[in-house]
Parts: structure tokens; sequence; C-alpha cells
């Protein structure tokens, strides 16, 4: 096993940017997560640590090695591809011993890997059927057969999960995490669903645009997100954003909404409100920070209730606020109609305030 | 489907008329074009084995009163000069369609696997530059290719001619290869390269046997091409021992041009090879123009 | 791919776009390996014939004259062409034998292909006969309807004069009002198993969920047809029936042997009458400047006839 340092990574494709000076240090035994929406350059990334594309500028070590020149080959790594990439004419037993022979194993040593593999991935049975004889899971269990046959010093797996089924992938997940604790493996795991990686990771790398938006581990990223791309991106449903005016004065902060109703900072957030360059913030709320009331509270904001969505042990509803669409989540024995009337309690702990221009979060001193 | 079918179909028996209308008319088509393919063949082969008196009968025999295999002894007889010319043409069509065939494929199969998988400047004009010598008839490049010929030393030689066959096969071998790499997933290379193999091992061990289909199919189409061309052979040869079938047969039978029984079973001789050859791998040909042309 | 880049190369000054060209070449140097041979094949037998076929155009080469002796005589040989009675008729030859041969094959081809789309027993072997023509070489083709084309002893003469139908045998090449369909019917029987693989393998891909859909929806078998398959096959018709234009404007052999172009260059199409002047009558610049032209009309349809083959191409490119 090995440790994995991205520096200041470049790829452009003619004129665009695919990865944008993406730096990453990666630790010995480390599962990291790389999400981000649909072509925010999570592959490419994880090409470049392979070697199946060149980088434009930058470094990437692997242990303490400079691998931007290496071959995949030589760079001690396997990979898991999102449509598993078997090869299609060579039988499951010869899926898992290809890695092997191009290494010039023995024969006997080959036989002996494939089937250990094979039974602790529980397909002895299937080790003479070819690819497409096979469930869409037990060729995902190939392809993982395939990269742990090799013990390589680094695991990279791009979306492996995504085309299967919701239940088998809960499943895989959760085998994939035992996979990792047992073998202390380097892991990097791209996905672009987000619970994947929370669910999985020591860390995540969200990435947008290209750009590296923040790494750190699920909790820190779920609690502190750097700005609002991340705020929104992490958490189902959305973290809410509401866009407002504030006002300074006499010690305290008040948030205005163009629709007339305003809201009384705590000292705290008044502190992160004072750091922002604009007078335009922009409120962030979790629906499980959000209490809905169904009649008139201090502090509590009027609004309309516009959906509602029920789901068996808590009911979602939204609603709307300052022209922005507001995630809350109630118990099912509170019965909300949709253009109810409602009031919105906001927990002034738990709420994120983001500067409109830069898109950061605030933070108190 | 026939459920759904039935509950359409209910109560309209016209339609079921009509659909057995449609099936009936293709029938008598097929039967139609099985006659028009296939008579002139069976005349062929029941004209060869007459003698050279009972085919120049009017009204003709139908079927041959004395069926011989005369024509076919004189072709394949090494002894005398008739034999001993057809085996040597159908000795040189056969390296020249080996020889352009094997190329065909060294040639083709790199410059579709380019043309499919890497971005260099310039590939799709040269793409096109490629695809379009199918559009030139041979009688262009006639002439000064003949001059050509001559100024390297290749006239007379079977090397002008598979260097020449060679272009006309490789527009569409190409292009049909290059439909075959565009659908396999690049991905299963790179697993290659990762799992320990080079670029060409990758090439050579993972997407070959995936091509195999389209490589047989260029190979056929190439060697088939080969064998039956006529005009290059016509004129860049002029040695009886150097000619190809073709040219040969047609320059023996303008001296005797009335053996027609000669004649046909001479044309049948001609066939046979590139029939079987097509006959036993064309499954392969209409998978690749599946898989590799016609897919989008 | 130029497509893409093009925006974005124009809003930079030309200098780096260029050297941008260069560097891009150099880093890709190893990928041009791949396609070398093919473009000096290529090369070498396209672009020096082309170059040298122009050239020629332009000078004139008396018979017993050796070819490097030639003499130069500007425009004479296209205007030469041009007002000869003998072009316009080749010329109307031509497109008939093209059109017909086209049509025709490509029509009987996709019948043949769907009435063998439904599975029977015998089809595979049905379907291999009807290919065999397609397999065997024109000369052969050629021999063998000249044979039955016989003025005298010709089958198709005897099966009419036995039905009663005809007096004496007629003379379907040697006269000529019936020389160029008589021919034509020949080239089709070589060229309609092109167009029925072509158009078969095109069926199968015709996705069978799509005709299910239509006939849950009611469409009937003519109406799936139109609606489903046709559609679906229209990439392919195109390059099937360019791909037939083509090799019949380009076909040499069936003429040539059957007939050589007569009598009195009824069969004659331009391919072999280029031939005739050529290597018949040693006229190389004519011959040449006939060449000229037929490439200008063969590049215009090769505009189209590339444009269809690389129909996906285009829209990988611009993605
Ligand atoms: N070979 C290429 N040429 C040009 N652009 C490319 C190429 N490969 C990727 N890109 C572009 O780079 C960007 C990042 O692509 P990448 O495949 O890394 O996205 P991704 O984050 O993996 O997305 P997804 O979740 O959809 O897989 C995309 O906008 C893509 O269009
Ligand atoms: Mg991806």
């Amino acid at each position: 096993m090995a440790h994995v340092v991205l520096k200041d990574l470049v790829k452009t494709y003619g004129s665009f940017k695919a990865v944008n000076e993406v730096s990453l240090t990666i630790n010995d035994g480390e599962f990291v997560a790389l999400v981000g929406p649909s072509g925010c350059g999570k592959t490419t990334t994880l090409n470049l640590v392979a070697g199946l594309t060149s980088a434009t500028s930058g470094d990437i070590f692997i242990g303490d090695r400079v691998v931007n020149d290496l071959d995949p080959k030589d760079r001690d790594i396997a990979m898991v591809f999102q449509n598993y990439a078997l090869y299609p004419q060579k039988s499951v037993y010869m899926n898992l011993a290809f890695p092997l022979q191009m290494r010039k194993l023995p024969k006997g040593e080959i036989d002996r890997k494939v089937r250990e593999a094979a039974r602790v991935l529980d397909m002895t049975q299937l080790l003479e059927r070819k690819p497409r004889e096979l469930s869409g899971g037990q060729q995902q269990r190939v392809a993982l057969g395939r990269a742990l046959v090799r013990d390589p010093a680094v695991f990279l797996m791009d979306e492996p999960l995504s085309n299967l089924d919701a239940k088998l992938r809960v499943q895989m997940r959760s085998e994939i995490k035992r996979f990792h604790q047992d073998l202390k493996a380097t892991i990097i795991y791209v996905t672009h669903d987000q619970l994947e990686a929370v669910t999985m990771a020591d860390r995540m790398a969200v990435m947008n645009g290209g750009y590296l938006q923040q790494y750190d581990s699920p909790a820190q990223v779920f609690a502190h997100p750097a700005n609002m791309f991340v705020a929104s991106f992490v958490g189902s449903p959305a973290m809410s954003l509401i866009p407002l005016e504030a006002s300074m004065g006499n010690g305290g902060a008040v948030l205005t909404s163009a629709e007339g109703w305003s809201l009384e900072l705590s000292p705290r957030n008044a502190q992160k409100v004072a750091r922002a360059t604009t007078k335009k913030v922009v409120l962030g709320a979790r629906h499980s920070t959000i209490k809905l009331h169904k009649s008139a509270v201090p502090g509590a904001i009027p609004a309309k209730a516009y959906t509602v969505e029920p789901t068996g042990d808590v009911t979602f509803v939204q609603a709307l606020l300052s022209g922005a669409i507001v995630n809350i989540s109630v118990s099912p024995n509170i019965a909300v109609t949709p253009d109810e009337q409602i009031w919105l309690e906001f927990d002034q702990e738990r709420m994120h305030l983001f500067d409109s221009e830069t898109e950061m979060a605030l933070e108190a001193n | 489907m026939s459920t759904v079918s039935e509950t359409i179909s209910r109560g309209q028996p016209a339609r079921r008329l009509r659909i057995d209308g449609w099936r009936w008319g293709g029938r008598a088509f097929l039967v139609f074009m099985l006659l028009y393919t296939a008579l002139p063949m069976i005349w062929m082969l029941l004209t060869s084995i007459k003698s050279g008196f009972a085919a120049m009968q009017f009204p003709p025999q139908w079927w041959p009163d004395q069926p011989t295999l005369a024509s076919y002894q004189k072709l394949l007889d090494p002894q005398n000069s008739v034999g001993q010319d057809f085996l040597r043409f159908f000795w040189n069509s056969l390296i020249v369609s080996t020889a352009t065939t094997i190329l065909s494929v060294i040639v083709a199969v790199p410059a579709a696997y380019a043309f499919s998988r890497f971005t260099f400047p310039g590939r799709n004009f040269l793409f096109f530059a490629v695809l379009l010598r199918n559009m030139f008839p041979a009688v262009i490049f006639l002439v000064p290719l003949f001059i050509l010929m001559r100024a390297i030393g290749l006239v007379n030689t079977h090397g002008s001619l598979v260097l020449t066959y060679l272009t006309f096969g490789l527009p569409l071998a190409i292009w049909l290869l290059k439909g075959f790499y565009d659908n396999i997933p690049v991905q299963l290379e790179q697993a290659a390269r990762i799992d320990g193999a080079t670029r060409f091992q990758a090439f050579i061990l993972i997407v070959m046997p995936l091509s195999a289909p389209g490589i047989i199919a260029t190979a056929i189409y190439s060697f088939i091409g080969a064998w039956n061309e006529y005009i290059y052979a016509y004129t860049f040869l002029s040695k009886n021992e150097q000619l190809t079938l073709p040219v040969g047969i047609q320059r023996f039978f303008s001296e005797n041009t009335t053996d027609f029984p000669g004649l046909m079973a001479a044309s049948f001789m001609m066939s046979v090879p590139v029939v079987v050859l097509f006959l036993l791998l064309q499954r392969y040909f209409v998978r690749a123009l599946t898989e590799g042309a016609v897919k989008h | 791919m130029t497509i893409v880049s093009g925006k974005a190369e124009a809003r930079r000054r030309l200098q780096p776009a260029t050297s941008d060209v260069l560097r891009k070449m150099w880093e890709h140097r190893a990928d041009y390996a791949y396609v070398l041979p093919a473009i000096a094949v290529m090369l070498i037998v396209i672009a020096y014939p082309i170059y040298y076929t122009i050239e020629l155009s332009f000078f004139n080469t008396p018979p017993g004259l050796q070819l490097r002796d030639k003499i130069f005589v500007g425009f004479n040989n296209y205007t030469a062409i041009l007002t000869s009675g003998v072009f316009w008729q080749v010329t109307f030859n031509t497109l008939i034998w093209t059109a017909a041969s086209t049509f025709i094959s490509f029509v009987l081809g996709f019948a043949a292909a769907l009435a063998l789309h439904r599975d029977f027993i015998g089809r595979g072997i049905l379907r291999a006969i009807l290919i065999i023509p397609w397999v065997i070489s024109a000369v052969a083709a050629s021999y063998i309807w000249k044979w039955i084309y016989h003025s005298d002893f010709g089958i198709i003469g005897a099966v009419l004069v036995e039905l009663g139908w005809a007096t004496r045998p007629p003379n379907f090449i040697d006269s000529v009002s019936t020389v160029l369909p008589s021919l034509i019917v020949v080239n089709i029987w070589r060229e309609f198993p092109f167009a029925m693989i072509m158009m078969t393998a095109g069926l199968q891909t015709v996705p069978e969920q799509l005709l299910r859909a239509a006939k849950v929806d009611g469409a009937n078998a003519w109406q799936r047809f139109w609606h489903v398959t046709f559609p679906h096959l229209r990439n392919v018709s195109t390059v099937t029936i360019l791909l037939l234009a083509v090799a019949n404007f380009n076909s040499f052999i069936i003429p040539w042997i059957m007939t050589g172009g007569g009598p009195s260059n009824a069969s004659h199409i331009w391919i072999t009458h280029i031939y005739e002047l050529a290597f018949g009558r040693q006229r190389w610049g004519v011959a040449s400047a006939y060449s000229v032209l037929l490439f200008i009309i063969l590049m215009t349809l090769g505009y189209f006839y590339v444009r269809a083959l690389s129909g996906n191409e285009r829209k990988d490119g611009s993605a």
C-alpha cells in the first residue's frame, strides 16, 4: 500500500480545462471519495492517476515515486471501471487471470490466486462463464476480483456501483467497505452519488467544474460546507439556500427579505455576516434544522406550504420563501396540506451563511 | 405477441388476408429471384458438361444427351498446354490474392484503429481522403500507374498488381474496421493496460480478438476483389506465364471463340474458390456489416 | 473536431493558433505511424496519377509518338470532347446504365432482404444462393451471359422460339436497341446481392422493441415497415445506393467483355470509352481530358458519398 499525492494537477482538452490545479493528499490505507456532478472532471482525475491520460501540468506521486511518465502497467494500481470493462471474449477465470498473466506469474500461482479471489468474492461456481452470462451484480464482483487478485498499491474505482439497482448497490457498498477495512487498502473512489461518498469514505473530495471545492471528512463537509456549491451538493434533500439582505445595527444584525419579513441573528451569526464583502448574503439551512409551526411563534417566519411528500418515517414539506424553495422535514403525525399557512423557525446554531458574491461560507473568528 | 395481433385483428378478416397477401407476394418474389440467380449458373454447369458439338445445336439440348467431363479434364491436365496454362493462371491468381489479402489486413487494421481511437490533427481529412479512393474508377489511374510501374520496374510483376489491389480494398476495409473499433469500449483497453499490458499487447490480446469478424470480412473482401480484378492485370501483365485467371481465360478464349463448354468449365473453376470461401465465411461478413458499418 | 475548436481558435490570434497545430501534431506524432502505410499507398496510387492525368489532358500525343514528346494544346482536348457527338451518346448511355442498374439492384436487393428477414426452412441456403453472383468474377459472369444471349445457340432465344413468341432467336447484344438493357440485366444480376447484404445487415439493427410497440399501437405490416423499419434504414440505404451508383458508374468489365462498347457505340459508357481512346486509339490526351471531367463529376458525387459514410462521425465531432 502507498499514499498518493496530486500536486497542482491540470488537464486541458484544447482550450477546455477538465481538471484545474487540483492538489490532494491521500494517506496510506485511506478511502477517499471523489464526488461531484457529471462532467466535473472526476474520471479525468482518476485517469490521470492511472496514467491513462497524461497531465498537462502538475505532478502525481504514488508512494514516493513521481509517476507522471510511467505507463499504467508500471504504476502498480488496479482499477474498477464504471461499466466493468470485463473482457467479453474471456471467461471469468481468464478475466481474473489476465493481470497475473501479464505480470508473468507461474501458472500454479495464477491458479491459486484466481481461486482464492473467487472464494473471497463467492463466485467459484461462476469461473467458467462468460461475462455476458452474468448478472450486473456478478459482473461487478468479477471487476472487483480482477482488481483484487493483484494486491496493488492503490485501488482506483470509477463509479463501480452506478449500474446496479438500489438494493444491490447498498449491499455492494458494505462489501467494498469491508474489503477496505480488511485489506487496509488505499482507495480512490469516484462517484456522483454523495450518499455513497458520505457512507463509505474516510475523506471526500468535492469537485465542480474541474476545481477541487473541499477536501475533508464527510462529517466536516456536512457540518461545515466551504461554499454554496458544496452546501447544496452534499446532503439530501439539498440544503435550502435563501438570498437575503443584511443590515447591521448596535452589535446585532438583521436579515431582511424582499418579501418584507426579517430575521434577527444571534451574535455569533451577526459576526459572520459582518465579514461579508456585500450586503447580500445567503442563508443556508438543512431540512432537519428548520422547525415547522402551524401557528405564529415569535421569531418564526410566515410561509405557505407548497408540496407535501410523505415518505413513511418523515414527511418532507416544501415551502416558497423569498423566491427560494425551502425543504423542511416534519414528523409524519403533523398533518400539513399544500397551500396551508405555516411558520418556519430557523436554528441559529446550525444555520449557514454565505457571501453571495464569493459564494464562500462566512465564518466567525 | 400472438395475443396482441389476435386482439387487433378480431372481426377484421380483411386484414388477415392482407398480411397473407404480403407473405405470398414475398414467396413469389423469392422464387423469381431464385430463378433469375440460379438459372444462368445452372446453364453454365450444363453447358460445361457437353461436348463442343452438343453445345452448338438448335434447339439446344436442355439436358446433355451424353454428359462428359472432357472440358474439366482438359483444364486440369498438367500434360497438355491448355491445362498447363490454366493451372499456372490459377496459381498466379492465388499468389496475388493471398498477398493482397495479407497486406490489406496489415495496413488496414492499424489505420482503422488510429482513425477510431486517436485524435491527431488532420484525422478527419485523412479518413475522408482514404474513403474517396473508392470513388475513382480503375481506368483513370491506368495510364499514369502504368508509367509509374514502369519507372519503378514493376511492370510484368505481380508486385504491381498487389500494390494497386491494396488500394481498392483499403477504403472499405478501413471504414468497416473503424466502425468495429468505435463499438469496442475504450475502457477495455484501459483495463488491460492497468492490468499490466502495454498498448500493443492491449491491442493484440483484447481488441484484435473482438474485431475478428471485421478482420475476416476485410480479408474476404480483399481476396475476392483481387481474385476477380481484370483491368490492371489486363494492362500491366503481358507475359503469358504471369497472367491471372480472368485475363488468362479471356486471352485463351478470344483465340478459341467457339469452345463454349471449355469457357463455361473455366468460368466455373474460376468461381469455385471465391464462392466456397465466401459461403464458409459469409456469416462473418453480415455480422461485420451489422456491427461495424451499419450500426449507429 | 475542427468544428469544436473553431470558435475558441478564432478568438486567439493566428500566430499561436498555427504553432498550436504544429505542437499538437508533434504530440501526436506516434499516432501518425498507424495510418502512414495506408496513406503512403494511397498517395502513390492516387495523388500521383491524378496529377499526371491533369497534366496530360492539356497535351496531344499523336500515335507513334513517345509520351515524353507530347505537344501542348491547351484546352483543345476538352473542346474536342464537348463538341463530339459520341460524347453525348456515351453520356446518355452512362446515365441510363448507372440509374437503371442502381435503382433496380437496390429495389430487388432490399425486397429480397425483407422477404428473407422472416425465418423459414431453407432461408440460409436461399440467401447463400442469391449472394453467389456477387462473388463470382465479372469476367465469368460476362461469359456466362454472353453464352445465354448467344444469337444462334443462346438459351433465352431458344426458349422464346420454343414458346412460339419469336420465329427466330433475337439478337440481344448485337442489336443497337436491345444491347444496353441486356447488359443492364447482367449487371443487376451481379449487383443486387450487394444491396441485399447491406440491407440484411441494416434490418438486423432495427430494434425489435419498436416493432412490437408499433404492433401494440395497432400498426399493420405495411405501416410498421413505413413508420419504423424504413426510417431506421435511411442511413444504410443512402450508403448502399451511393456505393452502387459509384460502382455502376465505374463499371467496365461487363460491357467491355460482352460487347466492347458496340454495336456502333450503343453500349459504350464513359469508362469503356476512355479505355478505348487511350489503349485502343492511343489518344492519351483526349482520354486524360475525359478522365478529368469524370473526376470532377465524381468529386461532386464524392462529397455526398463521404457525407453519407461519415454521417455519425460528424455528430461525434461536434459533441
Ligand atoms: N477526450 C476528451 N476530449 C475532450 N473533452 C473531454 C475528454 N474527456 C473528457 N472531456 C471533458 O472533460 C470534462 C470532465 O470529464 P470527466 O469524464 O472527467 O467527467 P466526470 O466527472 O467523470 O463525469 P461523469 O460523472 O459524467 O462520469 C467533461 O466536460 C468532458 O466533456
Ligand atoms: Mg466519469
